[in-house]
């Protein structure tokens, strides 16, 4: 054997061995992510499902903060000697539709500043006779996860005259108590019926049996009724369903579901039109108009719609608010969520379409002039200004008052446009690349049929340049949903306990507001160590909401560009 | 090559066609420019109403940009400029203040590249007809399917009108453009090397649909295909470095050309 053939084994070996290394080293790393990732994921589901952190996590129905409401008689009913001067004072007090019901007597001394508290919870009332002095509050607290409700039953009315005699002979005190809690899955029948004959059109769009054809069928000639069928009942879904938001994406699926029934029906018309039979469904897609956008937006609502049960199931850290500096565990980044999406949402409608109009007049419409030419140089260095930067302009034109601000004080409303101009540069840029790469043809057979410029723009170009735009503009979103600079100063607040108004800038009301990358950064410099892991499962929840809009662009970006080839 | 010699032995290559009296558009001592660079030199072309007239000719010797002035295509282009006159039907379309919509209405255009809009095949069609007319659902309807049957291509979609004009094959789309084209009646037909993308059959088959449409249409055609010019076409101009060196019919020119250029460029003995 050669030298050279026992050098080529040893080489062979080290690169086997090479190869390995550098294939298991690469496992090992995603090993490494994954378990990190679950780490964290365990962060968020811990609190919610597990018993642990030193002790009892209590389980979700005592996260409640106790719901109280108080009473005070202006007058006793008893005597120094004990007797009762009127009728006994006696509420009813009861729960569960009726089926528990209470008795508490009330007597009220002269002496003043003597109370009691009651306390209502599973087991009944903490007392049945409670003294109370004269003009004193005293509170009733519930912690049961319903409402309760309090009745007089006898006695003299808090608001009697001198003499104890009520002034009316009977009256009831209804109050409900507040309740925190969601009794788990709320849809409504309605909601379920709406999302499920989504699905049912859904499944039969994609993959149609001569079964439901016949059934869908019977319909024809009926389209308009059915329309307005389910119209009707996409108003019913809402009211009934008190303009939840569970409740508003059914309607928009009952609404869909006109839609798609209709262009069902056309469409098995035409198939038969055409000379063909229902069994041969394979042709029916042909004949849909619109079959792919339908069916693109009917998927998207019923993931949107997935990934909300989350906000209908009691999850603490999804659906409570910031508690306070105590009770890390039965706080939650509600009204961080909220504020986050209303500052997108507002930032979406102030820059995506001025971002888009000035990227079709500078790409479609302006010549290359000295002046476009600067202002083309200023877009793109903006691009890349430092995102505080952004703050201070926001700062002095949206929150302040007087001289150039608009004085809409640190609102959601300022933070907002604040955000829209800092991602219209972003747009700008990503939608004139979408427009510059429209290919010519396009623009020649449009012209070819007599088009005008802007019926080129509006009908062909742009519907060309969508995924750009479209990729543009959510990337850009999602850039300034991660920002936290420009916010704090334009003067996002750490705790929030209740959830924002988005025009109280303009309109009035509690300004203050903050978001998800705001709210991490202010639970990471808490002492407490359960306020840290509250922090990375709240970046956890930032990662899923990035990821679930830039689903949604890609989804998007799939859709437009399967039109184009 | 010397170019004066060639324009100076063609003098006015149309004096003795007989098409004076139903010619449709007329070219006039047309010159263009892009930019400094001189694209055509004085051309002048009738083209007569109801007929097939081909142009052919070397790359780049001008045949499609003659073609894209016909519906003031080449306005497209910023730094492209002309001087001369094109009258249809006596009006002049070069005009400054002409209706491009109104001209590229009534000269419609069918390029070389199937081009059809990334919309539904019934969109296709129906577009530059919702466009220019306020047609009902039951008249596009109409219009769509007779548009569709005159471009021979109903057979094959007529089950799938709403499926993506994109999704055709290459021959069927380049119909489904000659569709869009006739659905809003046009005068004139111009087709920039239709075939140039296709195979053999589909070819074959939009030759028929020429021969076809010369009865309700007047159609030009720019072509690479000497064979093509002959079978399709009554009429032929021969192009070469920007200047028209021959035209007269097309029996005449293919059997017996004046011009020794054009014979040796429809022999194949060229450069």
């Amino acid at each position: 054997m050669k030298d050279i053939d026992l050098l080529q084994k040893k080489n062979r070996k080290l690169r086997d061995f090479a190869e390995t290394m550098g294939s298991s080293g690469l496992a090992f790393t995603g090993l490494i992510g994954l378990f990190f990732l679950s780490i964290l994921v365990w962060q968020i589901a811990a609190p919610t499902f597990i018993d642990g952190e030193n002790g009892e996590i209590p389980p979700a129905n005592e996260f409640i903060t106790e719901s109280d409401y108080e009473l005070e008689w202006d007058y006793p009913n008893i005597d120094s000697s004990g007797e009762l001067t009127t009728d006994p004072i006696v509420l009813e007090i009861s729960w569960d539709d009726g089926d528990e019901v209470h008795e508490l007597q009330i007597n009220v001394i002269s002496q003043r500043d003597v109370y009691e508290d009651i306390y209502l919870n599973e087991s009944g009332l903490s007392t049945e006779i409670v003294e109370v002095g004269r003009k004193t509050k005293f509170h009733i607290y519930s912690t049961l996860p319903q409402s309760v409700e309090v009745k007089q039953k006898s006695g003299p009315v808090p608001s009697a005259d001198e003499t104890g005699k009520p002034l009316v002979s009977t009256f009831v005190i209804e109050y409900d108590v507040a309740v925190l809690y969601d009794e788990g899955i709320v849809f409504e029948p309605l909601e379920i019926l709406g999302y499920g004959t989504l699905i049912f059109l859904v499944v039969t769009f994609r993959f149609p049996k001569p079964s439901m054809l016949r059934f869908i069928q019977k319909f024809t000639g009926k389209e308009r009724q059915l329309k307005g069928l389910f119209y009707a009942l996409a108003l019913v879904t809402i009211i009934a369903g008190n303009y939840s938001l569970a409740s508003i994406l059914a309607a928009l699926c009952w609404i869909l579901s006109a839609t798609m029934s209709t262009s069902l029906t056309k469409g098995i018309e035409r198939l038969l039109h055409s000379g063909r039979e229902l069994s041969e469904t394979s042709r029916l897609k042909h004949s849909i108009s619109n079959r792919d956008g339908l069916l693109m937006w009917s998927n998207m609502l019923l993931v949107i719609s997935t990934l909300f049960i989350p906000l209908e199931i009691y999850i603490p850290f999804l659906t409570e608010r910031y508690q306070d500096i105590f009770s890390p565990y039965s706080s939650g980044i509600r009204a961080a969520f909220y504020g986050t999406i209303w500052v997108m949402l507002i930032a979406m409608i102030s820059a995506i379409p001025i971002s888009v109009g000035a990227a079709i007049y500078l790409e479609e419409y302006a010549n290359p002039t000295k002046t476009t030419k600067l202002i083309q140089a200023l877009v793109t260095n903006l691009a890349g200004v430092p995102s505080i930067v952004f703050g201070m302009f926001g700062l002095a034109i949206f929150v302040k008052q007087g001289g150039i601000g608009w004085g809409l004080g640190p609102s959601i409303l300022a933070a907002g446009l604040t955000m829209g101009v800092m991602a219209m540069p972003i747009i700008v840029l990503a939608s004139q690349e979408a427009l510059r790469s429209v290919p010519r043809s396009i623009r020649e057979s449009a012209y070819g049929v007599g088009c005008t410029q802007w019926q080129v723009t509006k009908d062909h170009v742009l519907p060309s340049a969508m995924p750009g735009i479209m990729t543009g503009s959510i990337l850009a979103m999602s850039r300034i949903m991660g920002e936290a600079a420009p916010l704090v100063v334009v003067g996002a607040t750490a705790m929030i306990v209740f959830d924002p108004e988005p025009l109280a800038g303009l309109v009035g009301g509690n300004v203050n507001f903050t978001v998800i990358p705001i709210q991490i950064y202010f639970w990471t410099s808490e002492p407490d160590p359960a306020w840290h892991s509250m922090a990375a499962a709240a970046s956890i929840s930032l990662i899923a909401l990035l990821v679930a809009m830039n689903s949604i662009a890609i989804v998007l970006r799939q859709h437009f560009r399967r039109r184009l080839n | 090559m010397n170019n004066e010699a060639q324009t100076e032995e063609i003098p006015d290559s149309t004096r003795d066609l007989d098409i004076e009296h139903d010619r449709k558009l007329m070219i006039e001592d047309l010159d263009l420019w892009y930019g400094d660079k001189q694209a055509l030199y004085g051309v002048s072309l009738p083209i007569a109403k109801n007929s097939v007239t081909a142009l052919i000719g070397p790359s780049g010797c001008g045949k499609s940009t003659l073609l894209r002035m016909m519906n003031r295509m080449n306005d497209l282009i910023p730094i492209c400029h002309y001087d001369g006159k094109i009258t249809m039907d006596d009006v002049e379309i070069t005009g400054k203040d002409a209706d491009l919509v109104e001209i590229r209405k009534k000269v419609g255009m069918v390029f070389q590249r199937p081009n059809p809009f990334p919309k539904s095949i019934y969109d296709n069609v129906g577009y530059g007809v919702k466009l220019h007319f306020k047609p009902t659902r039951e008249e596009l309807d109409k219009i769509v399917e007779k548009s569709l049957k005159r471009a021979a291509i109903w057979k094959e979609v007529s089950d799938r009108q709403h499926e993506l004009g994109t999704a055709l094959s290459g021959g069927q789309q380049q119909r489904l453009c000659i569709a869009r084209t006739i659905a809003i009646e046009p005068d004139v037909i111009l087709m920039d090397e239709p075939c140039s993308a296709l195979d053999p059959i589909a070819t074959a088959a939009i030759e028929e649909l020429i021969l076809e449409l010369k009865k309700d249409f007047t159609v030009v055609i720019v072509t690479h295909s000497m064979s093509q010019a002959a079978r399709v076409s009554d009429y032929t101009g021969f192009m070469y470095l920007g200047r028209l060196v021959e035209f007269d019919k097309t029996d005449k020119i293919f059997s017996d050309p004046d011009n020794e250029l054009t014979k040796r460029y429809i022999t194949g003995r060229f450069g």
